[in-house]
């Protein structure tokens, strides 16, 4: 094209293909510059035209899912039964790992009635995170990396990465945790880039958790784990565990 | 008629609950699967696409930091860009616009939406405004929202010059813009 700029109303006009990904070269180019200056009303406009988008994907015939589609969709969150027939070694002794877990939490609750619909509740979360977490170990590609191994007291175990599933982290000697303080787990995708939150979690009383971070991973470059206040935290603050994952 | 708004789950999903995800297909999983069914006409891919769809959901909320945010235009528009992608990947279009279409679900695009932008009367007054184009001008829009054609593209594919595609595109959109704003002549 010849370079003259587009004025906010000649942009209007192709913001609907823009949030398509139907504009091409320089129009695209320049849509992408005047919105990055921050005109407002283009921004506005921007908004509109994704409403327009929006309702034009919407217009379509309303099929009906297959039964089984939420199921489906949901397993991949460790939210539905997947069922039980495979049993490995691993998922044996992970399982072993939680049950030892939730009759420590059983002890801990037995005085009130009251707990124990709570723990119901628990345990019953605590099964979907288990058949979650045996979905995760049944996948041939998961790959799996060994931390702290050797040493007696710093935290050690197993991170377990899918690049469909996400991740999977099982560590041992993990320290008390303070009263009002979690685990939260953290990502950190690439040598540079800063730690993203991955999930908060509790050890089972003896220094032994579990945490899944569902998802795909495009990259992961190490997984730690930190503690903090119950509600979590958006950065780190008392890192225990730095685990360098080797690229996945 | 749900017990969450949209603000509720968004929040639920940057909290990493994965239980969020069974309210999130309750609300969505429908649409999004007759949407990129309508692009794939394949039912056993569309069920792989709504998977992916919702993981990339998923993995992407971390973005959607807005409560006024608009779950259920970012949804769609990631169901479409699933199917457009695997259209791509099996007609031979090359899929090097793949970067092009995860930059335009950035969740963050879709913050602050008016309540108001995805009401049952806008969704009806825009089909009336497609009874309103001709057959070309709802030929290119098909095209662009369906089939994830560009205008060269779609140039090459109607046999027409550049030009003619654009200003069909360009006209037919304004018609679905007044229709929906108001200001159209009935
Ligand atoms: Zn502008």
């Amino acid at each position: 094209m010849n370079g003259r700029p587009m004025s906010c109303e000649e942009l209007r006009e192709v913001l609907e293909l823009y949030a398509l990904g139907a504009l091409e070269g320089e129009e695209r180019d320049q849509v992408d510059d005047h919105l990055a200056r921050g005109c407002e009303t283009c921004q506005r406009n921007l908004r509109d035209a994704l409403a327009v988008n929006a309702l034009v994907m919407a217009s379509v015939k309303q099929a009906t899912p297959p039964v089984g589609l939420k199921r489906r969709v949901l397993a991949g969150f460790g939210i539905e039964r997947s069922g039980w027939g495979w049993l490995g070694a691993f998922a044996a002794a992970l399982m072993l790992l939680l049950a030892g877990w939730l009759s420590v939490q059983e002890r801990h609750r037995q005085s009130e009635l009251a707990e124990a619909r709570s723990q119901v509740i628990q345990i019953t979360a605590e099964r979907d995170r288990l058949n979650q977490a045996f979905n995760f170990l049944n996948q041939p590609e998961t790959k799996q990396v060994t931390f702290g191994a050797g040493k007696p007291q710093p935290p050690k175990g197993n991170i377990f990465i899918n690049s469909r599933l996400g991740v999977l982290l099982i560590a041992s000697n993990l320290p008390m945790l303070p009263t009002g303080k979690t685990f939260e787990m953290w990502i950190i995708p690439s040598k540079n880039s800063s730690p993203r939150p991955a999930g908060l979690f509790k050890d089972n009383g003896q220094g032994t958790g579990m945490n899944i971070l569902p998802g795909t991973m495009d990259s992961l470059y190490a997984v730690a784990v930190s503690i903090e206040p119950e509600a979590g935290a958006q950065t780190p603050s008392d890192v225990i565990l730095v685990a360098p994952v080797g690229g996945a | 008629m749900f017990p969450y708004t949209d603000g509720d789950l968004a929040r639920r999903l940057r909290a990493r609950d994965p239980h969020v995800m069974s309210a999130l297909y309750d609300r969505y999983g429908r649409a999004a699967y007759s949407l990129i069914y309508r692009v794939v006409r394949d039912a056993g891919v569309a069920e792989d696409l709504v998977q992916e769809t919702f993981l990339r959901v998923w993995n992407r909320a971390q973005s959607f930091d807005q409560d006024r945010g608009a779950l259920g235009p970012w949804i769609l528009t990631v169901a479409r860009n699933r199917a457009i992608d695997h259209l791509r990947s099996t007609d031979g279009r090359m899929s090097a616009s793949s970067t092009e279409l995860d930059r335009i679900e950035n969740p963050r695009l879709f913050a602050n939406f008016e309540d108001s932008a995805m009401t049952l009367d806008r969704a009806r007054r825009l089909r009336e405004a497609f009874v309103k184009l001709t057959p070309a001008q709802r030929e290119v829009i098909e095209l662009a929202y369906f089939e994830g054609l560009s205008q060269t593209e779609m140039a090459a594919r109607l046999k027409q010059p550049l030009g003619t595609v654009k200003t069909w595109v360009r006209t037919a959109l304004k018609v679905l813009r007044d229709q929906l704003s108001g200001q159209a002549v009935a």
